[in-house]
């Protein structure tokens, strides 16, 4: 079976629609289209990378966890990095705000771009990294203080100017969490349910102004109505910005995401590491309906993994 | 794989087989309404018409299996892919029972006269030969997942087709005896049922090529005749 | 099952519980023999202590500097003013050091590095090791070159702090420790550097379990005699210290020692007056450091 990895949907998605510079030229194609773009899907050519990584690799100890991956991220869609336990999607997207760089024993190897410029390169500030590129995890990790200073804690710590109380109220309000809270600024962030500690999170993510959010599993470990509401608030939140999300949950995946990238675990060639790879990246509703590749097919259907 | 997703396979395969097997019922029913058009059986008609029934109910099963899987399995991707297509067949085979009843229908109206031309009514027996093949062949189509089987089916459908112009060209030169316009008639309507069934069954090789490529492509579209497929080997 | 299993499977369940009723409360009743020998031995010493001393009690005595001739007169003034100025400057001493060193050992020691493992293993070790060897260092080296202090209230606390600087260390630790990694992830993920978020995070979240190791340490200093008798501390003196850098100085179980050990029971009493005393302070320090863990004891 062909090799999707490394090409790209963009090429892809004119072979297999009929499109012809850009325009489809089948039925077919117009229906695509039309349906993508309901989902505030950019149609080919308006997509935007934000993010290049190529032949990205991570490594413990010598230990490849992840390798090869090499696919652009877009500008305001919601990315999803889905596969099973241990194949590294937990890994790779710490990459993109330079997190594994807390790990002494972890190794980054090929190229991770941002905005063009390398994100390893000598030159850049991991604390501006971080300012540009938030990041939720997957317990809700609230500050052992008031809901005000949590959100105001990055803010401070970045020197950023203006006036903190709008600052924090203008975070709030992005993280859907404003009319909840509003009266209790000062209480304890312990307070509060699950759900609000994990949009919480968001809005600190939020106030240090951001590009990109990356969110590892956010809602594994929320009810169902929380998962909606935070789910709610990341297709808001893809007007202004960028996401990547690591989940487990692939009808999550497919209900909110733009592009699905695959990862699966897989013996090496020296037959000696299990490591992970990207299968295949590209449109979710193409990874849901009509994958390309067998391994993609089997996961999503739940045959395996 | 785990047992609950297990249990899923296996209740798509049997939703498989059951709609698949109403292509062996249409099979059956059409058998029965040829030889009602061949021996002017009005008994062996009205039993065609009443056995519809049995494609009816095999159409009401599938279509809530259907239901029930999408609501409580979430199906995606390529068992996503087929049981959209079980939807459509499941259509077609209650569309082709209906055809037979049509043509049951058609004898006690035409009477127990002989038929007043040999070669129109021969002309619809092999029209019944190739309409028969095509449902079982639909049937091995999608069961195989052949796309070359199904592309196979629009040659045998081009032939039908050609058929039913032939029996309408003779229809009209048949004569000016009311009696035998009235007859040809008839056996024109019949001659249609038959042809509206190899439709149905290409629209079943149709779906097999979705289900296999995951894209829709008519093979023969009455309003874009150059994109027919070209079948394997041409 | 039949009628005649399930009587059978209730006698088993009752002989079971029997049985195990008499293990049960063979084994409680050595728990609280064991409680029983801990409290009645302090009992005892408490009782005979209150009974020996409880009369000598009074504000004159907590007022009075000691006196050589007159035990009617004696009180403990200088002593009470020298042991809460050491325990100061002792604090003063142990927080920043062992709250640094536990900041390095936590936050910044590569464990791979073989110097750093030696540092682990070796603090354990010295909490181990006898006062009177404390005693010894700071004569050696703090009373005399290179520091050269003399005997002085700040040479006092320092061999004091040495003595209860591992404690503080391993409390800090703990409590450095306790804070989860998903706090020091989410202010790195802000932006924060690695200080900033030992500085606002970690810190103040570990804060109530170092304080709370930083009493129970000077409680155990207070009580310390060898070290302070080996760097040539007076047993007890006329005046209180004016300041560090006094030579002029004592400590409550120096003064008790010496009010102890006289002839003269009638100073025995004022020694069983100040035993009192000490352990006043001894239960408000500790008191102190309950509160503050139940007040402030971060629950992650």
């Amino acid at each position: 079976m062909q090799e999707h990895v490394t090409q790209d949907p963009e090429e892809r998605q004119q072979e297999t629609s009929g499109r012809v510079d850009g325009v489809p030229s089948t039925r077919e194609g117009q229906v695509q289209t039309q349906a993508l773009e309901a989902k505030g899907q950019k149609a080919t050519g308006e997509r935007k990378p934000i993010f290049g990584l190529e032949k990205v690799g991570v490594a413990y100890g010598g230990v490849p966890a992840v390798r090869e991956v090499d696919f652009p991220i877009y500008q305001h869609q919601i990315t999803a990095l889905i596969g099973p336990s241990g194949c590294g999607k937990s890994t790779l997207i710490r990459c993109l705000n330079r997190m594994n760089d807390l790990i002494p024993a972890a190794k980054v190897t090929g190229k991770v771009n941002y905005h063009g410029e390398d994100l390893y390169g000598s030159d850049v500030d991991p604390v501006q990294v971080r300012k540009r590129i938030g990041m939720v995890f997957q317990k809700p990790n609230p500050f052992p203080k008031s809901i005000y200073d949590n959100i105001a804690f990055g803010p401070r710590v970045l020197g950023q100017k203006g006036d903190m109380d709008e600052i924090v109220e203008s975070a709030l309000r992005r993280g859907a969490l404003w009319d909840e809270v509003k009266d209790r600024l000062k209480t304890n962030a312990f307070g509060m349910s699950g759900g609000q500690q994990q949009r919480l999170c968001i809005a600190r993510a939020l106030a240090t102004d951001p590009d990109v959010i990356l969110m590892d599993e956010p809602c594994s470990a929320l009810d169902p109505i929380s998962t909606g509401r935070i789910e709610d608030l990341m297709l808001e939140l893809r007007e202004n910005y960028s996401i990547v999300i690591v989940t487990h949950n692939m009808q999550q995946a497919a209900r909110v995401s733009n592009m699905t990238a695959f990862f699966t675990v897989e013996l090496d060639e020296d037959e000696k590491h299990r490591t992970g790879r990207v299968v295949e990246y590209d449109d979710t509703e193409k990874v849901f309906t009509n994958p390309s590749d067998e391994r993609t097919e089997a996961y999503v259907t739940g045959k395996v993994g | 794989m785990d047992s609950n997703r297990q249990q899923f396979q296996e209740e798509l395969r049997q939703l498989e087989v059951s709609a698949l097997g109403g292509l062996d019922l249409v099979a059956g029913s059409l058998d029965r309404a040829l030889e009602t058009v061949q021996e002017r059986d009005i008994e062996l008609a009205s039993m065609v018409i009443a056995d519809d029934d049995r494609i009816d109910g095999r159409y009401l099963e599938v279509h809530q299996g259907i239901l029930s899987l999408l609501a409580l399995q979430a199906p995606v991707a390529g068992d996503l892919r087929v049981v959209a297509a079980l939807l459509h067949v499941i259509k077609h085979v209650e569309r082709m029972g209906d055809q037979c009843v049509n043509m049951a229908k058609m004898v006690p109206l035409a009477g127990h006269d002989p038929p007043k031309d040999e070669e129109l009514l021969q002309n619809i027996g092999r029209m019944g030969e190739l309409a028969r093949s095509l449902v079982i062949q639909s049937g091995q189509a999608f069961q195989r997942r052949d796309v070359g089987l199904a592309v196979d089916l629009v040659r045998q459908d081009d032939e039908i087709d050609r058929l039913n112009k032939a029996c309408f060209r003779r229809a009209l030169e048949i004569g000016d005896d009311p009696d035998e316009r009235e007859w040809a008639m008839h056996m024109m309507l019949i001659a249609r049922c038959l042809e509206r069934i190899g439709d149905n069954c290409v629209d079943i090789g149709e779906q097999t090529a979705f289900v296999v490529t995951g894209l829709f492509r008519e093979f023969e579209d009455a309003s874009h005749p150059e994109l027919a497929p070209q079948p394997p080997g041409a | 099952m039949s009628v005649a299993e399930a009587g059978i499977a209730r006698l088993a369940v009752e002989r079971a519980s029997r049985g195990q009723q008499v293990k049960d409360l063979i084994f409680r009743a050595a728990l609280l023999l064991s409680l029983g020998v801990g409290f009645i031995t302090l009992g005892v010493l408490l009782v005979d202590v209150t009974l020996d001393g409880g009369s000598s009690l009074s504000w004159d005595f907590i007022t009075n500097f000691p006196s050589r001739i007159s035990p009617e007169r004696s009180g403990v003034q200088s002593a009470v003013v020298g042991t809460l100025l050491l325990m100061v400057t002792t604090a003063l001493f142990i927080v920043p050091v062992g709250v640094a060193t536990a900041i390095y050992l936590e936050e910044y020691a590569d464990r791979d590095r073989w110097w750093n493992r030696l540092i682990e293993v070796n603090i354990q070790n010295l909490a181990a090791v006898p006062s009177v060897v404390y005693g010894l260092l700071g004569l050696a080296f703090i009373v005399r070159a290179p520091l050269s202090l003399g005997t002085v209230v700040l040479a006092g606390a320092l061999t004091l702090g040495l003595l209860v600087l591992p404690v503080v260390i391993v409390v800090a630790r703990e409590a450095i420790r306790a804070v989860p990694s998903s706090i020091r992830e989410g202010s790195l993920a802000l932006g924060a550097t690695h200080w900033q978020t030992i500085w606002k995070q970690t810190l103040p979240g570990s804060l109530p379990g170092i304080a709370t190791g930083v009493i129970l340490a000077l409680s155990r200093a207070i009580g310390e005699t060898a070290p302070l008798l080996v760097i040539g501390a007076a047993l007890f003196t006329r005046f209180n210290p004016n300041d560090v850098t006094s030579d002029q100085f004592t400590a409550l179980p120096l003064t008790i020692l010496r009010f102890v050990t006289d002839a003269d029971s009638e100073y025995q009493t004022l020694g069983a007056a100040a035993i009192l005393v000490l352990l006043a302070i001894l239960v408000v320090m500790n008191a102190g450091a309950v509160y503050l863990r139940n007040r402030y004891e971060q629950k992650w």
